[in-house]
């Protein structure tokens, strides 16, 4: 299994360093591989699928045109993974700054610091009818991290680098989201019928 | 195995393994019999499963031919790096999976009707590499040829066209709607091959709607003469071959191989605003003639505003294309220019008053 997984990401960075070379074969394979992923983390910060596919193919217009400088890059997915982030909050951001913010405001807060932005307000997520997930109780950088960190099985230096994040902040993060998402867990159906009362 | 018994749920989420087991169902044979085995875990376990979902959330798969298409896509883009980049940036994905149907279904068609891909013709012509341009934006894209013509793609629209035309005469193939600026050059005539129907020309303008999914090519001349011939007829009659003047529309009835020719008041096939522009300006300011032709060949011209505020144009141009018709308004200007990708820049010193 291990072995098998090994040279596996054997396997891709040389056809990552195939692709820095110009091999549009690898280039392909590229998409392949990290298309899907891509998206579903890129569903973490937006609904509008349209746009996080957009931003996905735009990320792999981008490395093409740079290929060249790209070769020295040895943790491929992380690096995919932080771009498509960099280019997914500069979208929205600008996205919000001309439509309704109402309609937007689950996504980006008016406030301009990108801290900000990711916290959610509690109050909201408890007034949101997808409350069967404990998960949107959380903030949403802990929920990234938690999402790195346990569906994509990335390192805490990895999630620290994506998320332009001090690698104590990711264990933190980790460390609190999974204590939250326990107690939920253990007083989900108290909340629930508390929430039921709450909203009636 | 035994140590399992002593896990508490935060152990259970960071098994990797385990992970692996709730998230893709990897074996799964085996962690059923931890499961069957360890029932004082059943609890935690379950906690742990519950808490790995809820961190995942739910995710909305991308299908199979979806992937294979914006592939493919990307693939094409990056086929052809002289073209035009910048027209294909912004939202064009988006008309992808329209894009993807119209396709198939056009495929299907020509499947039908001919045994080789639409641009085989050019392949048997040589080792030269083809290149082929395919319009996937709402927008009309301007294609230059490396002869200098221009080529204005309407959505959807495709053409293949050698790097290198041939000494004796210049071929491509066209699908979809285009309009055509045929950069004039006697000795080596210009050929469209669109579907059945070939098209002859020294140096003209015109547009030609050829939709793989419909039954007939029709073609409208702008300016200049065109010859119309039509392949794959099994003999040469009469028929399938005529000349086409100004204002005069053919069309090829696809079934039937029958071309029919009729006299039309307007050039216009394929409502493009090209069709019936004759760009004919009168003391025009310069930024309003920049901005008739960014609207015709969807092009992008950069220019200084500033500068060029006293500039005004008073002149007539017709069916060249694109590059001649900026070389006739610089020369007005004392201004050069250049063209990258469809990015135009123009840099002038200004006019006098």
């Amino acid at each position: 299994m291990k072995q098998k997984e090994y040279l596996h990401d054997n396997y891709l960075s040389e056809r990552w360093l195939q692709f820095c070379a110009g091999d549009k074969n690898a280039f392909g394979d590229l998409v392949d591989h990290n298309f899907t992923s891509l998206y579903h983390y890129g569903t973490r910060f937006s609904p509008d699928k349209g746009l996080i596919k957009d931003c996905i193919q735009d990320l792999f217009l981008e490395i093409w045109e740079k290929r060249e400088k790209l070769d020295h890059i040895i943790s491929i997915k992380p690096y995919l993974f932080q771009s498509l982030r960099n280019n997914l909050i500069a979208r929205l951001k600008k996205q919000s700054r001309f439509s309704d913010l109402s309609a937007n405001e689950e996504l980006v807060s008016n406030d301009s610091s990108p801290e900000l932005i990711w916290i959610t307000d509690e109050t909201e997520a408890l007034n949101s009818s997808r409350l069967t997930n404990g998960i949107e109780l959380l903030p949403k950088r802990q929920r990234e991290a938690l999402y790195l960190k346990y569906y994509e099985d990335l390192s805490h230096e990895e999630i620290a680098a994506i998320m332009g994040l001090q690698r104590q902040a990711v264990a933190n993060y980790l460390h609190y989201g999974i204590l939250k998402l326990r107690e939920y867990w253990k007083y989900k159906t108290i909340l629930l019928t508390m929430i039921i009362d709450f909203i009636i | 195995m035994n140590n399992y018994k002593n896990f508490e749920v935060r152990d259970w989420i960071d098994d990797p393994g385990f992970r692996k087991w709730v998230y893709k169902g990897e074996q799964n044979s085996f962690w059923l019999s931890i499961l069957e085995n360890t029932p004082s875990q059943a609890e935690n376990i379950e906690q742990a499963r519950d808490i790995l979902r809820m961190v995942r959330g739910e995710l909305d798969d991308v299908s199979e031919e979806e992937l294979a298409s914006r592939k493919s896509k990307l693939l094409d883009y990056i086929s052809q790096e002289a073209q035009t980049r910048s027209w294909w940036r912004g939202r064009w994905f988006q008309a992808a999976a329209v894009l993807l149907l119209t396709l198939g279904f056009a495929g299907y068609y020509w499947k039908h009707t001919s045994t080789t891909p639409y641009n085989a013709v050019l392949s048997l012509s040589g080792n030269v590499a083809i290149t082929e341009v395919v319009n996937t934006d709402e927008k009309v894209k301007l294609v230059t040829l490396p002869d200098g013509s221009s080529v204005i793609l309407k959505k959807e629209a495709r053409i293949s066209y050698p790097d290198v035309f041939s000494a004796d005469k210049r071929e491509v193939v066209m699908l979809g709607e285009a309009f055509f600026e045929v950069q004039k050059n006697p000795d080596k005539p210009f050929y469209i091959h669109s579907g059945e129907m070939v098209t002859k020309v020294t140096g003209t303008s015109f547009s030609i709607k050829a939709n793989a999914a419909e039954k007939q090519v029709q073609l409208v001349v702008k300016t200049g003469v065109v010859e119309i011939s039509v392949k794959n007829s099994g003999k040469e009659s009469k028929t399938n071959h005529l000349t086409l003047n100004p204002n005069q529309l053919v069309t090829l009835n696809r079934e039937s191989n029958a071309l029919e020719k009729r006299n039309v008041a307007e050039p216009v096939l394929i409502n493009l605003p090209i069709e019936s522009q004759y760009f004919t300006f009168k003391k025009t300011p310069v930024k309003d003639v920049f901005r008739t032709l960014e609207l015709a060949y969807g092009v992008h011209i950069n220019f200084d505003k500033q500068i060029t505020s006293e500039c005004n144009i008073t002149a007539r141009l017709g069916d060249e294309p694109i590059r001649e018709k900026l070389e006739m308004i610089c020369d007005v200007l004392n201004a050069r220019f250049e063209m990258k990708n469809n990015a135009i820049s123009v840099y002038s010193d200004g006019c006098e008053k």
